[in-house]
């Protein structure tokens, strides 16, 4: 909480979200996955975000995407860059998506259109957003597959999804958030469906991202390894609730929540250091 | 990809060889064992007739060569002698009846498709709203109307009641005595279509690549456009073939409702006369077309889906 | 994997498949009962059934008795002839109760027949699987290239226009579709764990496709009849208004239909009365059948 009291006069502010509640509508009735959400993100920046599946992790920020299943609705605000993205028209928020916002999802395998090339794919970003040629955005496809260290790019852009392996899939995902050079990029889960090694390079492309382009990460992960290796901050959600916020090294080593303690104590101990 | 769909070709058609021979071999079999066939003896037939068949299929020689002559000729698109039309060989009639049957099959497959897609699409997109319901309501309405019923409520209603249209006959392929049978047989098919459609549709709104899609701020309709449809036509392509075979068992119903000289007419009026020739000869031209139905659905399959291979 | 122990047979019969079974069972009766389009179309196929089978008890006419002084009467509740008669004076009502017991008789037992020869077939080609599967299979392929309903006419125009023919020509062909389903459900099961389990006890092939694959099909089966009865009654009646189904003095929706648009400009109510009960039938099976599916395998749409 403190560190989120001295952001506000931050010129360095990316993302504030306040009092963010989430609600569904369900056959059962009325439910709230998330409740009163507060936190913030600079640039250059990490936030990651830890919690067990089905503590709200997700639709938090489904919910400031505007991705949230049709039943679904939010309270609350959203500030990226002055902007509200919560009261925002749909047609508004489109031009912030994709653009200053870039969003990885949890399984790569199943995220990609499968019947489009992988060059479609990403150019279709900027031929949207910023009107550029189909040839400019080839362009711009080859150059982002680089940043995400994809050897052979030249042949990738003309190969389908299913041709390429999970990590493979995960590092065109992130090429996709990186195609209109973004302040902001939500991963969710990012490395779970992937292999330890795999893991492991993916995590360290979002190191590069975050010091070299200045971009705000934020990493939803239920690893707390993972968070670890890559965080600034850490936000630890229970049931929908933020249940402890602070830098990373504050709440791993001096845990205030009960349930932050729980979490850290199911850390195998070689692990702990 | 090109000579691999040559190869898929050349392979399908040869694994539709034997398809074709049991059939065949069916037609030949009903031919020999039916009650009053050619190949029986009891029958009473004028006596051209009888010549023309003991010619066409050497009723001298062994079975197997007679069969053998009878795929032969089959072959070179000879299905031989109509059975009671004098003077008249099934190639005749089928060929005087195919242009009128490939009008109406064609035209409503078309029609089908068009329509049935794109009612599916827009009650996905819009769900759980009054469109979305009253296109389900009638498609389900016209799933529950059999083309038997439909057709005679339609010549009941715009040709008797309103006299709009004409109720029935050819009349040279004019466009206002096809509307109504090319509706009572493209009805069915838009309901079955239209709700196919929707529920493929919103399975793909539903999946995690347009989830993606979304998130790149793309707007709806580019989305619904490039990444939908390609995806959520596949069960459609599926249902080709059966939609064909249904428009075919329609198109019998039809024709004789609306009094067209398509080939279902000659198919019914052979049936009832027991005009052997002349049914083995409609069921193996539709069963031909179903095979080439089923490969062309396969091809458009791998077209569609990358991850199809031939 | 390290402590094998001895199962009781009893146990992994109540662990697999029995308990969970039931519940799946008592769950899919809760979500079709709370479907009101589904229970409003069971009501109808329960009232059109009831009538057809007792109705004609109760009426004054006779299904074939004509009626030289009353031809073409139009709808009339004073002379008992509640939706008129035909163009022998018979009784429309009637025709329509007894040819309902006809559609319904040959819709349910022509599917039984399709269903008995395709749960067999499906779960021998899934079960077994092999090249015994890719020969069963490559025979269904060859038979669904046959338009089916002409090969339909085509066996009633060879052996004669037969009721009981009838109701086996239509099973011998409906049964592809049903077999299809059972093996690609069948082998789905095959890999499940309780399969594995009574294989590792040792239990016979033909006991394990009989206790634990067929009642594991049991839903798609249920919900594939709901869907043919209705497709099989329009086949009947297709036949019949071609004039190679049912024939006179017997009737049948369909070929009270096809009399009916004969004679449509005379009297309406021969062809509206017949399609109505029909319609009404057939929506209410989708209506099941749909509910039925939903009810069980729940998917949000």
């Amino acid at each position: 909480m403190q560190l989120t009291q001295k952001n506000i006069n931050n010129s360095n502010l990316l993302l504030k979200v306040n009092n963010l509640s989430v609600f569904f509508n369900t056959p059962e009735g009325n439910i709230q996955v998330v409740k009163d959400a507060n936190f913030s993100l600079n640039k250059g920046e990490c936030l990651g975000v830890v919690g067990e599946s089905g503590s709200g992790k997700t639709q938090t920020f489904f919910s400031i995407t505007g991705l949230l299943s049709s039943n679904g609705y939010c309270k609350g605000s959203a500030i990226f860059k002055g902007f509200d993205l919560i009261t925002s028209s749909e047609e508004e928020k489109r031009r912030y998506l994709g653009k200053s916002i870039g969003f990885i999802f949890q399984d790569p395998m199943t995220s990609l259109t499968p019947h489009m090339k992988i060059g479609k794919q990403l150019s279709e970003i900027a031929i949207f957003h910023e009107k550029l040629s189909s040839k400019l955005a080839m362009e711009r496809s080859l150059e982002v597959l680089d940043i995400v260290k994809m050897p052979k790019s030249r042949d990738l852009i003309n190969s389908y999804p299913h041709e390429l392996s999970g990590g493979m899939k995960q590092r065109i995902m992130i090429a996709i958030s990186l195609m209109c050079r973004p302040e902001l990029i939500i991963a969710d889960e990012p490395t779970t469906a992937l292999d330890v090694t795999t893991q492991s390079e993916i995590l360290s492309i979002f190191n590069d991202l975050k010091s070299n382009m200045n971009i705000g990460i934020i990493l939803i992960s239920h690893n707390i390894g993972v968070i670890a290796e890559t965080s600034d901050n850490v936000a630890v959600m229970k049931n929908g609730l933020i249940v402890e916020n602070g830098s990373t090294f504050n709440v791993l080593t001096n845990p205030k929540d009960e349930y932050t303690k729980h979490l850290l104590s199911c850390i195998p101990p070689w692990l702990e250091k | 990809m090109r000579t691999n769909m040559i190869k898929f070709i050349v392979k399908r058609l040869l694994i539709a060889i034997p398809t074709l021979l049991v059939i065949i071999a069916f037609g030949f079999i009903m031919m020999r064992v039916a009650p009053g066939g050619p190949f029986t003896s009891e029958r009473a037939l004028p006596p051209e007739i009888e010549r023309n068949i003991q010619e066409a299929y050497n009723l001298n020689k062994p079975i197997w060569e007679q069969f053998y002559i009878y795929i032969k000729n089959l072959s070179v698109g000879d299905f031989g002698p109509s059975f009671k039309y004098k003077d008249f060989t099934v190639n005749e009639l089928i060929l005087s009846g195919l242009p009128v049957s490939v009008t109406l099959g064609l035209s409503s497959i078309i029609i089908s498709l068009f329509i049935g897609c794109f009612l599916g699409i827009v009650a996905a997109i819009k769900r759980n709203t009054y469109f979305d319901y009253s296109v389900m309501s009638i498609s389900l309405i016209g799933i529950c109307i059999p083309s038997f019923v439909m057709a005679p409520l339609l010549s009941l209603f715009f040709g008797l009641y309103l006299g709009l249209l004409p109720t029935s006959g050819w009349n040279g392929g004019n466009v206002l005595n096809l509307i109504l049978p090319i509706t009572a047989l493209s009805l069915p098919q838009i309901a079955v279509i239209s709700r196919m459609m929707r529920a493929s549709t919103i399975e793909v709104l539903n999946s995690n690549f347009i989830r993606t899609a979304r998130s790149k701020g793309l707007s709806p309709s580019y989305i619904v456009r490039k990444h939908v449809i390609r995806a959520s036509i596949l069960p459609i392509i599926e249902y080709l073939a059966p939609a064909s075979a249904g428009l075919m068992t329609g198109s019998i119903i039809v024709e004789q409702i609306f009094g067209l000289p398509g080939i279902g007419r000659y198919f019914v009026v052979g049936a009832l006369q027991r005009d052997y020739t002349l049914v083995s000869g409609v069921m193996i031209l539709y069963a031909s077309l179903l095979i080439a139905l089923i490969l062309v659905t396969d091809i458009l399959r791998a077209l569609l889906d990358p991850r199809v291979k031939l | 994997m390290f402590g094998i122990r001895k199962y009781d047979n009893k146990m992994v019969n109540k662990g697999a498949s029995i308990v969970k079974g039931r519940s799946l069972w008592i769950d899919a009766r809760r979500r079709l009962f709370q479907n009101k389009a589904a229970v409003t179309a069971l009501f109808l196929l329960i009232v059109i059934s009831l009538l057809s089978i007792f109705g004609p008890f109760f009426l004054q006419h006779n299904f074939s008795d004509t009626d030289w002084g009353s031809i073409y009467q139009s709808p009339n509740l004073q002379t008992g002839h509640y939706l008129g008669t035909d163009g022998n004076g018979r009784d429309l009502l009637v025709r329509i109760l007894y040819g309902g017991r006809l559609s319904l008789s040959i819709g349910l037992i022509a599917t039984l027949v399709s269903v008995f020869i395709g749960v067999i077939y499906g779960t021998i080609a899934g079960y077994f699987g092999g090249k015994l599967d890719i020969f069963m299979m490559r025979v269904v392929e060859i038979l669904y290239a046959m338009p089916y309903l002409i090969f339909v006419i085509i066996l009633m125009v060879v052996f004669g226009r037969n009721i009981y023919f009838l109701f086996l020509a239509i099973g011998a062909v409906e049964w592809l579709t049903m077999a299809r389903i059972v093996r690609g459900q069948t082998i789905s099961l095959k890999e499940k764990e309780f399969i594995e389990t009574s294989k590792a006890l040792g239990q016979s092939d033909l006991l394990i496709i009989i206790k634990h694959i067929i009642p594991n099909l049991a839903g798609p089966i249920v919900v594939y009849i709901t869907l043919m009865v209705p497709s099989v009654i329009i086949l009947e009646s297709f036949l019949s208004f071609l004039g190679l189904g049912v024939q006179e003095p017997l009737t049948s929706w369909g070929v009270l239909i096809s009399e009916g648009s004969r004679e449509m400009e005379a009297a309406w109510w021969l062809l509206i009365f017949p399609g109505l009960f029909m319609v009404i039938t057939l929506a209410s099976l989708n209506f099941i059948g749909d509910g039925l599916r939903d009810a069980i395998d729940p998917k949000e749409y």
